[in-house]
């Protein structure tokens, strides 16, 4: 009960920033929140069912894309281009998920890095979506309501997790993970839970990517189906914590911070103290934040040791 | 012409990605190390080359072996002090943990050697030989000699000396390798190291035929993937294969679909390639 009431004042917190903060902390804590969200959205299928997803930054583009064609092609409302982004990502997961969820492991990963590859070639020669050129959005200037925007869609996320963590399908989705075939056995619809997974995870990509395609209003091909974005969403995720209902949330919060106090200092040592965070993080937390924390009330110090044992050769 | 022309680039094109995909596929065979790194260590073999050349004066083709030792000790030691720590830690992790070095490797590339473009480029850049009006240039043909050649010599290593042979009775079974003797923390250090050498021949050739920067790692790396999933894992002439394939396909792309297209007819292509034949490629591995 007392976490409840905890997460709640968090959450409330989060809300009402947009009343005491300045612009600057607004823009930041809008880029915050999308890049948890699609942490989130990736944690779905690459935390819980183990299937790690290179293929998000394309729902991701979809959901811009999708965006800004019904916005500024078309004239139609903002609510009305996030459903037409989310329903061609989730469209797009059901396509690409049938054949590609047959491959496990690294395979899986790889074909999946070429989809971004693949639509982003598609979109740049398609004259509706504006070519390589791009595309304009209207123009808004209401930061506040982008983040709210965000902040829910971060909230539905996270509850979306929670309710998969404590469900018949959630479990489904474990077993998969820890050994597809036993899944199998034991009456788990594999095929259809894998692709459920995948066509959520999709959704609240593709929402994200809308919300950020309307908030900087111009959108092109190369920044839409940008695979350093996925390579984010993965760390993000990993550091935070696969498969917990938190993990990425703290994950991709703590490494947003971690980055953009770095990158206000010198960019390029930003970047390379990214790099060590990451390195330093696997060898040390490989299973993330959230069980760091599990680990050190039980073990203090020791718990950083013991990880370096367990894994090193 | 055309045609022949374009297949002529990309079989020549084609020997060198086979070249920096050989690496990756050697590491990812014996270790089971999917390293994102790879595209940073041929980067770095690149500026190896090209400091020899420019700085020394040493032939770039001469310089290549030298460039390969300073990157077997880079790979050595990388594997040897990071990645064994690791080692049994679960997939992702490792992919995280070279994804988190090819940062690292990428800036510190930018901070010791600038973002500017370096091409290494000998008194002989520019000849070329016409055979049946078909145009040849000498240093993409020599790229792609060379390649064959390191192919030809991983191929020798592995099937013909004592130290191929525990590297393949590793790949097979770390447990009974290590009963007969293998030091598996050295070994796989050793096997890293001839994979980052490799990477480092190939970084050497790329800086001929195109320009070296610290960035050009991650495209790399995509491109050594993909030659590495459809040549197999178990054959470096499969690799090479695998290579000439994505470099033909990438020449004829370039005309005839649109310049656009390039990067992804190489992904079509392996996705076409893995849904199709799942278990030919899960089999190698």
């Amino acid at each position: 009960m007392l976490r409840w009431l905890l997460l709640a004042l968090c959450v409330a917190a989060l809300a009402a920033l947009p009343l005491i903060g300045d612009e600057v902390m607004i823009q930041y804590g809008i880029d915050a929140l999308l890049f948890a969200t699609v942490a989130q959205a990736w944690n779905i299928l690459g935390g819980y069912t183990g299937y790690a997803s290179f293929g998000n930054s394309a729902f991701y583009g979809l959901g811009t894309y999708g965006t800004a064609i019904a916005m500024a092609q078309l004239h139609l409302p903002f609510g009305v281009g996030l459903a037409l982004g989310a329903a061609l990502a989730v469209a797009c997961a059901v396509i690409i998920g049938l054949p590609i969820l047959r491959l496990r492991g690294h395979y899986f990963a790889i074909a999946t890095l070429g989809l971004s590859a693949c639509l982003s070639a598609i979109i740049a020669n398609l004259d509706i979506a504006g070519r390589a050129v791009g595309l304009i959005l209207p123009l808004t200037r209401n930061a506040a309501m982008f983040y709210e925007d965000a902040l829910a869609l971060l909230v539905a996320a996270t509850l979306t997790v929670f309710w998969i963590s404590k469900s018949r399908f959630g479990v489904g989705l474990i077993a998969i993970r820890e050994d597809e075939d036993a899944a199998r056995v034991m009456g788990v619809n594999t095929t259809l839970y894998k692709v459920a997974a995948l066509m959520l995870s999709a959704f609240f990509t593709a929402i994200a990517g809308g919300i950020h395609a309307y908030w900087i209003t111009f959108i092109d091909p190369a920044g839409a189906f940008d695979l350093t974005l996925n390579v984010r969403m993965v760390i993000m995720a990993v550091f935070g914590g696969p498969g917990t209902v938190l993990g990425p949330v703290i994950g991709s919060f703590v490494l947003t911070l971690v980055y953009d106090t770095l990158a206000s200092g010198i960019s390029t040592a930003a970047a390379l103290l990214f790099g060590l965070v990451i390195v330093l993080a696997v060898i040390f937390m490989p299973r993330g934040l959230w069980d760091l924390g599990a680990g050190w009330r039980q073990f203090g110090p020791r718990y950083l040791l013991q990880n370096v044992r367990m894994h090193r050769l | 012409m055309l045609f022949a022309q374009l297949l002529v680039n990309g079989i020549l094109l084609g020997g060198l990605y086979g070249l920096m995909a050989l690496g990756m596929a050697l590491v990812w065979g014996v270790l089971n190390i999917v390293n994102l790194a790879h595209g940073a260590l041929i980067m770095l073999g690149g500026y190896c080359t090209y400091f020899l050349f420019k700085g020394a004066g040493i032939d770039p083709f001469a310089a290549l072996p030298l460039a390969m030792l300073a990157m077997f000790a880079v790979g050595y030691l990388l594997q040897r002090f990071v990645l064994n720590l690791v080692i049994r830690s679960a997939q992702l992790n490792t992919l995280l943990i070279t994804f988190g070095l090819e940062v690292v490797l990428t800036y510190l590339a930018q901070l010791a050697f600038s973002a500017d473009f370096r091409t290494i480029n000998p008194s002989y850049a520019g000849a070329n030989i016409s055979v049946f009006g078909v145009t040849i240039p000498l240093v993409r043909l020599g790229a792609f000699a060379a390649a064959l050649v390191l192919a030809a010599a991983l191929w020798i290593l592995l099937e013909r000396t004592r130290l191929g042979r525990a590297i393949r009775a590793t790949a097979q079974n770390l447990v009974a390798a290590r009963l007969y003797g293998v030091n598996p923390a050295q070994l796989y250090a050793v096997t890293f190291g001839i994979g980052a050498a490799l990477a480092g021949a190939a970084g050497g050739l790329y800086g001929m035929v195109s320009q070296v920067t610290p960035y050009i790692g991650a495209s790399l790396t995509a491109k050594s993937f993909v030659i590495t999933i459809m040549g197999g894992l178990e054959n470096p002439f499969g690799i090479v294969l695998g290579g000439l394939v994505i470099g033909i396909a990438e020449a004829l792309a370039a005309i005839y679909l649109g310049p656009t297209f390039t990067d992804a007819i190489s992904f079509g292509l392996l996705v076409v390639i893995l849904v199709l034949r799942p278990a030919r490629s899960l089999g190698a591995a």
